[in-house]
């Protein structure tokens, strides 16, 4: 019970950071990065083959580059670092002056690229196979298997997962989280008032790719192996679609719309009993995905937990500014 | 050498499915401002749908007529009962992006445990190999190409000799201003729905025919090519949808002779990068239609 | 700011589930009449579906012979499917959540190369003895004490294979046409060594994507370099495309051989459907697990496999699937194992499952559970020998028990026209360079 429980908690940590990077880039900045999943899966990369030996080590079955051995928190540093610095490549190609709709198509093909050239490339990262046997952070001191371990890293996450919202809660209240909105509703203007939209917006695409970066780093120091199967493009789509569901523009929105979707409806479909021939219930499993996220997307379209409609009076006059919610 | 002819010869199979496949899903973008993820689930679902009739014993050319069809209905359907009412309640791109997705995964989870896991192959008979210098292509592919030619002509015609097609074109530029003018947008969305769905159908139909066995998970494979080609030509050009598909088609295949097989996707997703970086609203778009919508 | 309770009440959904994990837990070890689980964890959805049909295949008729037998020391059993959906990150909560709300388990099978990784160390730290399917090299020499591997690594099919073409069919140049996911290109690097260490030649290598609607410029660089023969494994459509569009650019169709993952009724109806049975037949050949298809314990799994169409109407189609095979012959070791040490704590059994595989000095062999349960009350010990025939495992409990050479015959079942009996395999791995 103990490892569904600590499962639970950090899946539910890592969706949390993800979801809260989605938050920054989409809904205060509306740039549309459906290359995301690529971020996270450079992260946990890059933490893999940082804190594993060499990869003649384990009867050498797996190839890989580098092999650092490095020990705990560096792996975790460095994919931090991956993640902040895939972004300004990618960000020069995509975010110029495209329509949100283009956008979203370019990085949704560069994430589709990525995967194909990782799984045809396995000298680089063991293609499909993916790189097993990742050590557990600390795993030489303690051992993971145990309950409390399990429970550090759970809290860990979770730890983590509270730092980062309140980091950006302080972006999103400050005067830059102004100008990202303000650039975010009406780019023209913005411009016309001297802020720099691509500075901008590249910073936040350079944050999450950070934080995504981590979330990946976290995971795989969690379930010890990675493979392209694990970041196919529609993973970006279900994060995005907890974005949504949960209330975008606003980091109370993300943090629940991890819990609802990635965790909430992928995990408790699996308690309906099972009947009928096999391969029947996993299948209603991912119907019912799909009909909750149609359903709350109907009854709750601005998200279960709205943005906040932000009121600005002037000293004593009665003209406010407001700015439209949900975007 | 000669694989290089050959693999041309094979691209202008897979730029004529995917030419069909890509003018249906830029004209749903272009009428109804709607990136249908769910696209590539409608085109296998009607793959099995003529499959099922095909099976029976029906010819397999009028087994692609009940493709289409059933391409058109499940479309319109689609349209009627789950994107429209959620544009009307103002829901914005990005959210309709995800509802596509949902739907697509609504889709092929309900398509699954009906026709199962096992893959399926049409009854036809490929008729022979034709040889032509270096290039080969059997009876059936020649045939697809002039589908795709038809589906084409018939395209061009509707949009520019038929009251309808014009209609949609002044829907597609700007759909306040066409109802202003009297055009009844919302039927014509419908027809737009039904012919862009018939065109999926056939879409699939041909895709099965060509692969010669297809399943269930083929229908997320079909998704990505025809999304590029659709963006590289300029969303919402039909036109350019055809032009994108010529380049992707090609450069799928030629690539995979030049370079080596593994890497034929890479090569034809990076052309649609390299397009965009260059000129970002795609190839036949005009540049003002960059700030629109968003 | 939203009404509190909105929040609140959505927030409870993921409790909710985790309630639902805690009253489903029931936390209650096993009393003298509760029913045992046994788990099939494997991909039911996404592109690998067809697996997890093929398992759960193997433990509906193992239950159904134990149940008639009177059950585990008194204890009904039954299965259920897990879904891993095809991938480590989702496999994982999969099988927290099977362990989590399920004491009962008393055995687990499946766990593929999809997943395995993952699975196999939450299995064994919940010390549930697991039957694997995975073919891949890390589990060779494993540490887990809770696995047992009943199939042969992915690379000695690949010495089989090579072994079988040259000294059966004179073959000297070889086509490789492996998909490139996991679990087929873990074949690839053993070919292509023991091809060279053995004298052969491979024409070309090439890694295909699967599904994809044709290959037909893969197919035409393939036929220029004129092989003998191709060896493949691509699962789902991607074979049955390839291999028709290698008789639609040729002419005619190449010999080809598969690798045991070929030898399953879904390969068989979708290259049959693309490029005709005559041609299948005639053409095509594979490696399969060292299985014989006769003997009484085969005879039993089958009369139990065609009697539980009524619960899963496919079934019947997996009588020589050897994946079946072997795994019905895994859940009964382990039912055995149970009677022997009068346990169901896996703690206590899942050391003696090897010796009910291997035998001990003095055991009797039975091949139907209920001779084993006859011959535990006479106070023998047993050895069983079922549908897959003798195992032998090794230290790391993993069992191989040579190969058979097939071909399919016109309505898909298999013919076995060479064997290669362990110590040859063992030969050729070793001639081979593995």
């Amino acid at each position: 019970m103990t490892y569904y429980l600590t499962t639970l908690l950090v899946y539910a940590g890592v969706d949390v950071l993800a979801c809260l990077a989605i938050s920054l880039q989409f809904g205060i900045s509306g740039i549309v990065n459906f290359s995301f999943i690529v971020f996270q899966a450079a992260g946990a990369y890059t933490a893999a083959v940082l804190s594993m030996p060499p990869d003649t080590a384990n009867g050498g079955f797996q190839t890989y580059v580098l092999g650092l051995n490095l020990p705990f928190p560096y792996p975790w540093i460095g994919a931090t670092i991956v993640g902040a610095l895939l972004a300004p490549p990618i960000g020069l190609v995509v975010l110029r002056r495209l329509r949100s709709d283009y956008q979203a198509i370019a990085m949704l093909v560069l994430s589709v690229i990525a995967s194909l050239v990782i799984t045809n490339t396995p000298q680089f990262l063991d293609g499909a196979a993916g790189i097993s046997l990742v050590p557990q952070p600390l795993s030489n001191i303690f051992n993971p298997y145990s309950d409390g371990y399990l429970w550090v890293y759970s809290a860990a996450t979770v730890v983590l997962a509270a730092i980062i919202f309140v980091i950006a809660q302080r972006i999103i209240n400050s005067p830059y989280g102004r100008s990202l909105r303000a650039m975010r509703e009406n780019e023209l203007a913005a411009s016309a008032l001297g802020k720099n939209s691509v500075a901008l917006k590249m910073s936040m695409f350079v944050v999450g790719g950070a934080i995504a970066g981590l979330s990946g780093a976290i995971l795989v120091g969690f379930i010890t192996t990675w493979a392209p199967s694990t970041w196919l493009y529609p993973e970006t789509l279900i994060l995005f679609a907890a974005v949504i569901v949960g209330g975008r523009g606003n980091n109370y929105g993300a943090v629940l719309g991890a819990l609802l979707v990635p965790v909430g409806f992928e995990e408790a479909t699996r308690y309906i009993p099972p009947f009928g021939p096999p391969g029947l219930i996993p299948a209603f499993e991912w119907v019912c995905i799909g009909g909750l996220i149609l359903g709350f997307l109907w009854f709750r379209p601005r998200g279960v937990i709205p943005e906040r409609r932000r009121v600005f009076r002037l000293a004593a006059a009665s003209q406010p500014e407001e700015e439209r919610g949900g975007g | 050498m000669s694989l290089i002819v050959a693999a041309f010869g094979f691209g202008l199979v897979t730029m004529s499915i995917i030419a069909i496949a890509a003018v249906g899903f830029t004209m749903q973008f272009g009428i109804t401002n709607m990136i249908n993820l769910a696209y590539g689930q409608v085109m296998i679902a009607s793959a099995y749908a003529a499959y099922a009739v095909n099976n029976a014993g029906v010819s397999i050319w009028l087994s692609m007529v009940v493709g289409a069809v059933f391409g058109a209905l499940f479309s319109f359907l689609l349209n009627r009962t789950i994107y429209a009412p959620f544009q009307r309640k103002g829901t914005n791109l990005i959210g309709m992006v995800i509802i596509s997705l949902a739907v697509s995964l609504v889709i092929a989870n309900v398509l699954l445990p009906i026709v199962g896991y096992y893959s399926v192959s049409y009854h036809l008979d490929t008729g022979p190999t034709l040889h032509a210098g270096s290039i080969a292509l059997t009876g059936v592919q020649i045939a697809i190409m002039a589908v795709a030619v038809v589906a084409m002509v018939l395209i061009y015609a509707l949009l520019h000799f038929t009251r309808l097609g014009k209609a949609m074109r002044a829907t597609a530029a700007n759909p306040t201003l066409a109802r202003n003018c009297g055009i009844p947008t919302a039927r014509v969305i419908d027809f737009a729905w039904l012919i862009t769905g018939a065109l999926c159908g056939v879409a699939g139909v041909v895709a099965g025919m060509n692969s010669d066995a297809f399943s269930v998970a083929n229908g997320s494979e079909f998704l990505i090519p025809i999304i590029a080609a659709s963006v590289l030509g300029g969303a919402g050009h039909p036109y350019g949808a055809m032009i994108g598909a010529v380049i992707i088609g090609e450069m799928t295949e030629v690539s995979a002779a030049l370079i080596t097989p593994e890497y034929k996707q890479v090569a034809a997703f990076a052309a649609l990068v390299l397009v965009m970086v260059l000129r970002p609203q795609g190839l036949l778009a005009k540049r003002g239609t960059l700030a629109a919508a968003g | 700011m939203l009404g509190n309770h909105h929040r609140i009440g959505l927030g409870l959904v993921p409790v909710i589930a985790l309630g639902l994990a805690a009253c489903g837990s029931g936390s209650t070890a096993p009393t003298s009449s509760s029913p045992l689980l046994i788990g099939v964890i494997a991909p039911f959805t996404g592109p690998d579906a067809a697996l997890g049909p093929a398992y759960f295949a193997a433990c509906l008729p193992a239950a159904r012979a134990i149940n008639n037998a009177g059950g585990v020391s008194g204890h009904k059993v039954s299965c259920q499917e897990f879904d891993t959906r095809g991938e480590p990150a989702d496999a994982v909560p999969a099988a927290q959540q099977m362990v989590a709300s399920h004491s009962n388990l008393m055995a687990v099978v499946g766990c593929t190369s999809d997943e395995a990784s993952s699975v196999a160390p939450i299995l064994n730290q919940a010390h549930i003895p697991m039957f694997c399917m995975t073919g891949q090299s890390e589990f060779n020499k494993t540490s887990f004490t809770y696995f047992h591997r009943l199939v042969p690594p992915d690379e000695f099919d690949a010495f089989a294979m090579v072994g079988s073409a040259l000294d059966h069919f004179n073959y000297k140049k070889v086509a490789l046409v492996f998909g490139n996911d996991i679990g087929s290109q873990a074949f690839v690097g053993p070919a292509m060594t023991a091809l060279k260490n053995l004298g052969a030649t491979v024409t070309i290598n090439q890694a295909i994507a699967l599904g994809q609607s044709s290959y037909r410029t893969e197919v035409t660089a393939m036929l220029a370099t004129h092989p003998d023969v191709i060896f493949t494994e691509a699962l789902g459509p991607t074979d049955a495309t390839y291999m028709a569009e290698v008789k639609q650019l040729n002419g005619s169709s190449l010999p080809f051989m598969g690798t045991s993952a070929t030898i399953d009724p879904v390969w068989f109806a979708a290259v049959s459907g693309a490029i005709g049975v005559q041609d299948l037949v005639s053409n095509f050949s594979a490696v399969d697990l060292g299985v014989t298809f006769s003997g009484p314990g085969y005879d039993e799994f089958k009369t139990n496999l065609d009697a539980v169409a009524s619960q899963f109407p496919a079934a019947p189609k997996y009588a020589q699937r050897g994946a079946t095979l072997h795994l019905y012959d895994g859940i009964i070791q382990a039912a055995l194992a149970m009677d022997e040490t009068k346990s169901v704590d896996p703690t206590v059994y899942n050391a003696v499952i090897k010796d009910v595989g291997n035998g001990t000095t003095g055991s009797v062999t039975v091949n139907t559970y209920a001779a084993g349960v006859a011959a535990i009350k006479n106070g023998q010990k047993v050895r069983w020998v079922g549908a897959g025939g003798p195992t032998n495992y090794n230290q790391y409990n993993n069992s191989q028990q040579g190969y058979i050479l097939v071909k399919y015959d016109a309505s898909g079942n298999e013919v076995t026209i060479g064997t290669l009996t362990q110590a040859q395999t063992a030969a050729i791995i070793a001639a081979g360079g593995g």
